[in-house]
């Protein structure tokens, strides 16, 4: 509870200080400080965008022109008062941007910038060509927003009601990104696939990212509107969009204040070299432009897209307190139904048969090893069986459904989660924050619903949930240390973690001892065999036989791609063809 | 008939361009958005050339070749390639040095266009490598998106650097090849023609070149996976080196071919190298082919389009990338495979 | 709410005190908004070279200029034109160069008081007269005067149909639509209306549809060297008639490019390019040979345009109204930036680059419809055409 207080008391303090200086900081500063406001907004977007999910924009520029567009036309031409030009234009935006990212989000990444700069191209040029919008010369006489009998016709009244949105849209923002959703972004931008494991719909989240980021542009298009009651094309050009990418760099892609830092720096950094620079070179030029490119290389080469962002990891939120229980368990589904079963599945790459008519169930409370040569199909296996590969033959059934036809972040729901061969953890997050993604499909709280601070209780749920799982794999000390801090072998504990907090009925364990210390390991069969006894099954890819036959109920052996055996560790301790592929008996 | 001839040249520029992005993405991954910079240099150096002055473009690229003798020398002392990275920092800053001094003091501008052409591609095409090294070498391993951002900053300076070099007007240079030809109605100018062949022959050297060279094979390898070509012995760096050189070289013979039709600015060189991305995208930034042509269409969209509808010309070009998006959003479904 | 913003004028005004001792020092503050970046550089460096000639004192009073560039873009010169008139509390405002930019400026500078003279086009710069646009005044002729005498001219050629090639941006546009007018009320037929831009590589396209309409004239509309671009393409597409440019192609670059390209251009423009041409009886050469002299001895033979002429025009202007202001208030003042538009609108007969300049409270344009003249290009040269 406290945290939170603390965090509001902030809030409160910022918002004062940002009240107290539009009444006395000088006329000039509140001009810089409006326009600054107005690009934190768009650069925000950008910051969830780019910082937190990966993907980016060269399009908001058009966004904000179309917030703009919409309020100067509805309340010149209309005379409809600018409230309702406000809903108009985050209405339209809307539209536009679930289009463009239906269209786009689905592609690799790099075709959604590329799809963003011809689209925002192409607006340019229609904004400036149709009469009603004042073609290329622009609209002037825009009214002012009036609220409750207040006029905001001067740029110091324009500078408050700029702010309340700045500061409102940050705070929104904070809340997602340190929310269920703010772990998918990051997730998500750090492994797709990984994300997709644990139940994130990969191309909603983006998609509700996308449109996000887009409304607040509008927002700030709107603002610009009435604050200069003057609109015409060139603010909304590929330029614009390219120096509102460059503040969110500058900030540091990845914490909300880094929007305002980096706009703020940006503007004052204009302002400072228009009177500098011909001094220093004595002739005019675009000296802004090669400085800006310059800085914006020189920090992409020094911390990637981090900018100066590494400046706010000195402050770091605080988790929610854990409450007194965790999450409600997940029901269990009973019948006799193997929790997995293969049947026939086969994979080629090219003219490589991966795996090869492989056949065999996992039964519940049931620890199965898979095992074999390197390169024998085993990791292939599991990317088939958690959908990240489709099969070319075969079926996959888990408890009596077919899940081989279903979409990645559909399997989680049956039960199913895992861990990976090479470990992927968000590295800066802490260890709690990567074992509470783990919970993502359990729970249910929306990006909007965080970002308005509705439904917090779940949080609170899913730490204990997520410290109970931690201290399950013996890492409590570390809890809140980032995970890339932690040795490899811990790393792989984290993973497990993390799927244990996904509530599997099925675990699926890609190589889960590599890395750990003799002690570690007796500890890791320990919980898995607590794990059996309560039910949930192991299915594991393990290349420490000792380990492996300690623990394991049956081993499927493959090689080749086939299954060359199946039974219990005795049997295929005796089993030729298995001493065979492992030249000679090494199996002892 | 005029529209399609049009429509052809400027679509032929752009399906060089095209293969050039394809080419450099594929190999590093880079959105290579500066590469109409490239074109807008040649283009703008033949110009001050024909003129009779020595381009400000010689002092950029020996400004560009002592940061990358600097880098080199920075991270190279350190490693064991200590031999190496000398050699190579002698030439960045060797080779500029010497072509800019003999240029203003010994040479001049030519007179002679040949030389003039020359003297132009002695100066961009290194232009390539270097930048490789200065802006992307360093952080070859960051992903697509931070390397896009850096194109996207590099295009800036360059851009920049442009207006100090060539300055806000334009420039046009007399066409290489005089003659015109009247077939039947239509005038085909001997310009046009030779843009036409010239594209062609690029295109087809580096078709061929890639199929049968050792290093176009290297150069492949690298593209399908970089740690494999590693192994077998190609550095990223040098096949990012030979990448941008060879980007250079067709924006620069692009911009020179295309610099005596229509007029070039500083500014140009970003809606061009657009129209070649939209070229690539139709080749879903992997297939030459499937890019050049790509590319051939854009120059028909474009001049159909100014001819019906002038003033929505830009607006409709840049639109229709959305059925290709759309198709491809069906065809190509991400894998999630990107890091 | 309303009590804040109260008190917070309250506060102002009290910082406004403060500051006012140190800003008002015996000297006269212009601040000046080009373009000397982005798209409209064209027009706005050789407008920072004509600045960079004004003279130091005015009235016996030393004279600041501080000259900033909004790289083409409203929004900078918005905020540009604030920083002005709030920290640096200049007297006079000049600029922008572009008309998107003016107009955005435009209200700032009325709402703080402070006379603007505008160096670009549009009408709505200064029509229609209201609080805001006292304050208001450009030194550029409206497009629709260019454009009814230039629908004269072709008329007096014989042309009944006109085709027109223009640039797709806001210079463009308003003489595509004054010109629009000015041919509807000749009865001069528009057969053919077409759009390029700046970065096109070709307008084969635009071309082949203007002259397929068979225009017994053409006029093409562009700013700078991008002018060269259709009339070497129509000319290359065989079409001989008579070619029209706008004064935005008169610089020295245009003939450079164009080459023969574009010889035989007619031009409706100020008298500037052509000083030494002019008949003397035309009340514009003195100033005009003046500053065309001072501006070529410095940046080269022949580099005069229309466009620097703009800005030495809005100084000419300055330096007639100030002495008149000065005798009434001390600058850094309201009242003196009061009395300096009073005088500026009072102006009568100030003698210009584009000839005898009266301005009153209905109008506001530092530029003489008698000024107008026609010039041709010939030999690469722009050649003055007698009427």
């Amino acid at each position: 509870m406290s945290a939170s207080l603390v965090r509001a008391a902030g809030w409160f303090a910022v918002a004062v200080v940002f009240a107290v200086g539009g009444f006395v900081l000088p006329e000039f500063y509140v001009t810089l400080l409006n326009y600054i406001g107005l690009y934190s907004l768009v650069a925000l977007g950008l910051v969830l965008l780019t910082g937190a999910s990966g993907i980016t924009s060269f399009g908001q520029a058009a966004f904000v022109g179309i917030g703009a567009y919409t309020t100067a036309v509805l309340s010149t031409h209309a005379g409809l008062s600018p409230w309702l030009g406000l809903a108009a234009g985050l209405g339209i935006t809307l539209i536009v941007s679930v289009i463009l990212g239906l269209l786009t989000l689905r592609l690799s990444g790099h075709y959604l910038p590329l799809g963003t700069i011809c689209w925002s191209v192409s607006l340019y040029y229609i904004f400036g060509n149709i009469q009603a919008f004042g073609g290329q010369t622009g609209m002037m006489g825009i009214p002012p927003i009036e609220l409750f009998g207040l006029t905001f016709d001067t740029g110091r009244r324009m500078y408050f009601l700029i702010w309340i949105f700045t500061l409102a849209a940050l705070l929104v923002s904070d809340n997602v990104l340190h929310s269920r959703a703010g772990r998918a972004m990051r997730a998500l931008k750090n492994n797709a696939q990984t994300a997709e494991n644990f139940g994130v719909n990969g191309g909603a989240m983006r998609l509700w990212v996308f449109v996000y980021a887009a409304l607040l542009a509008g927002l700030s298009g709107w603002l610009y509107a009435h604050l200069l009651r003057f609109v015409n094309p060139s603010p909304f050009g590929i330029a614009m969009s390219i120096e509102y990418l460059f503040m969110a760099v500058v900030g540091g892609a990845g914490h909300v204040w880094g929007a305002v830092l980096g706009s703020a720096v940006i503007t004052i950094l204009r302002e400072f070299l228009q009177d500098a620079m011909p001094g220093i070179l004595g002739r005019t030029g675009n000296f802004e432009i090669i400085f800006f490119g310059a800085l914006i290389i020189l920090l992409l080469q020094i911390n990637r897209d981090r900018g100066f962002g590494a400046l706010f990891d000195l402050y770091k939120r605080r988790p929610p307190s854990p409450s007194d229980h965790g999450l409600p368990a997940v029901a269990r589904r009973s019948g006799d139904q193997p929790l997995l079963s293969v049947r026939g599945v086969s994979r080629r790459f090219g003219g490589l048969v991966a795996v090869d008519n492989v056949s065999f169930d996992v039964a519940r409370g049931r620890i199965v090893a898979l095992i074999g040569p390197n390169g024998a199909g085993k990791s292939t296996l599991f990317n088939l069986v958690t959908g990240l590969l489709a099969l070319d033959a075969g079926e996959v059934w888990s408890n009596g459904s077919r899940i081989d036809r279903l979409r990645p972040h559909q399997i989680v729901g049956r039960g199913l989660a895992r861990s990976y061969q090479h470990v992927v953890l968000v590295q800066s997050a802490s260890v709690l924050e990567n074992v509470m993604f783990g919970a993502y499909h359990r729970t249910r709280r929306g990006p909007l619903a965080a970002g308005l601070g509705i439904g917090g209780e779940e949080e609170h749920l899913t730490v204990t949930e997520a410290e109970r799982q931690i201290r399950r794999v013996g890492l409590e000390k570390w809890m809140n240390e980032p995970a890339g801090n932690l040795a490899l072998g811990q790393q792989r504990l984290v993973e497990i973690a993390r799927a244990l907090c996904a509530g599997p009925e099925l675990l699926l364990l890609d190589e889960p001892a590599a890395g750990l210390r003799h002690a570690e390991k007796a500890e890791l069969a320990t919980l898995l065999r607590e794990l059996r006894a309560s039910g949930t099954s192991v299915l594991l890819v393990e290349h420490d036989m000792r380990f492996v036959m300690g623990v394991a109920d049956e081993i499927v052996v493959l090689n080749f791609g086939c299954k060359l055996a199946h039974g219990s560790p005795t049997e295929i301790r005796r089993d030729p063809r298995v001493l065979e592929a492992y030249l000679g008996g090494s199996v002892k | 008939m005029l529209l399609t001839q049009d429509g052809l040249v400027n679509g032929a520029i752009y399906a060089l361009l095209a293969l050039a992005l394809i080419l450099v993405f594929t190999v590093t991954r880079i959105i290579f958005v500066p590469q109409g910079e490239f074109v807008t240099y040649g283009a703008l150096t033949l110009a001050l050339l024909q003129q009779g002055i020595v381009p400000a473009t010689v002092l950029l690229l020996l400004a560009a070749g002592v940061m990358a003798a600097a880098l080199e020398l920075w991270s190279g002392l350190r490693s064991p390639h200590r031999r190496r990275s000398v050699t190579l920092a002698m030439l960045y800053t060797g080779y500029p040095a010497l072509l800019s001094y003999s240029l203003y003091y010994h040479i001049g501008a030519p007179a002679n266009v040949a030389a003039q052409v020359l003297v132009t591609l002695a100066i961009i095409v290194p232009l390539g490598p270097i930048l490789y090294r200065v802006v992307f070498q360093p952080m070859a391993n960051a992903s697509v998106l931070v390397l896009l951002i850096a194109a996207v900053a590099l295009h800036l300076v360059l851009m920049g650097g442009g207006l100090l070099a060539f300055g806000p007007e334009g420039g046009r240079t007399s066409p290489l090849i005089q003659a015109n030809f009247d077939v039947g109605v239509m005038t085909v100018t001997g310009q046009s023609l030779a843009t036409l062949a010239a594209s062609m022959l690029l295109i087809a050297v580096l078709f061929l070149a890639f199929r049968h060279t050792l290093r176009g094979k290297a150069l492949r390898a690298t593209a399908v996976n970089s740690v494999g070509a590693r192994l077998v012995g190609v550095s990223p760096e040098t096949a990012g080196a030979i990448c941008f050189t060879l980007a250079a070289l067709v924006g620069a013979v692009s911009g020179i071919l295309i610099s005596s039709i229509t007029t070039i600015y500083f500014d140009t060189g970003l809606l061009i190298a657009l129209k070649g991305f939209i070229g690539a995208i139709m080749g879903a930034l992997g297939s030459y082919p499937l890019g050049a042509l790509g590319a051939l269409v854009v120059g028909q969209i474009e001049a159909f389009s100014s001819f019906w509808w002038s003033a929505f010309k830009e607006a409709i070009l840049f639109a229709s990338i959305l059925p290709i998006l759309l198709w491809l959003s069906i065809t190509h479904p991400a894998t999630g495979d990107e890091e | 709410m309303r009590r804040l913003f109260r008190t917070l004028g309250i506060v102002t005004a009290f910082l406004g005190l403060a500051a006012a001792p140190l800003a008002a020092q015996a000297q006269i503050k212009i601040g000046i908004v080009i373009s000397m970046t982005g798209p409209a550089a064209t027009l706005g460096l050789p407008q920072k070279n004509a600045i960079a000639l004004m003279p130091k004192t005015m009235g016996g009073k030393t004279v600041e200029y501080i000259t900033l560039d909004d790289a083409s873009d409203p929004t900078n010169a918005r905020r540009l034109v604030e920083r002005l008139v709030t920290e640096d509390k200049v007297d006079l405002l000049m600029g922008p160069t572009i008309s998107p930019s003016a107009l955005a400026v435009i209200e700032v500078a009325g709402r703080s008081k402070t006379p603007i003279i505008t160096f670009a086009a549009a009408r709505s710069i200064i029509l229609p007269m209201d609080d805001i646009r006292r304050w208001t005044y450009k030194t550029t002729i409206n497009d629709d005067v260019f454009a009814a005498a230039t629908v004269e001219h072709m008329k007096g050629k014989g042309a009944k149909s006109v085709g027109v090639i223009g640039f797709n941006d806001a210079y463009g546009e308003s003489w595509a639509s004054a010109f629009d007018a000015a041919a509807k009320a000749a009865g001069l037929n528009i057969v053919a209306a077409e759009k390029y831009n700046k970065n096109d590589t070709s307008v084969t396209a635009q071309v082949l549809k203007v002259v397929a309409a068979r225009p017994d004239a053409v006029l093409v509309i562009g700013a700078g060297t991008p002018g060269v671009l259709p009339q070497a393409t129509l000319r290359q597409r065989g079409y001989t008639g008579p070619i029209y440019q706008t004064t935005g192609v008169t610089t020295n670059d245009f003939l450079r490019v164009g080459g023969k390209d574009v010889e035989g251009a007619i031009i409706a423009t100020g008298p500037l390019i052509v000083a030494h041409q002019l008949p003397d009886s035309n009340p514009a050469k003195k100033a005009a040979v003046e500053f065309a002299d001072a501006y070529n001895k410095q940046y080269g033979e022949g580099s005069i345009s229309a466009f620097p002429g703009f800005a030495w025009d809005g100084m000419l202007l300055a330096q007639a109204a100030i002495p008149m202001a000065l005798q009434k208030a001390q600058p850094g003042t309201p009242q003196f930036r009061q009395a300096l538009n009073d005088a500026l609108e009072n102006g009568k007969n100030v003698v210009t680059t584009s000839g005898l300049v009266s301005m009153s409270p209905e109008s506001h344009v530092g530029f003489t419809p008698e000024s107008l003249i026609f010039i041709q290009v010939k030999d690469n040269r722009w050649t003055y055409l007698p009427k």
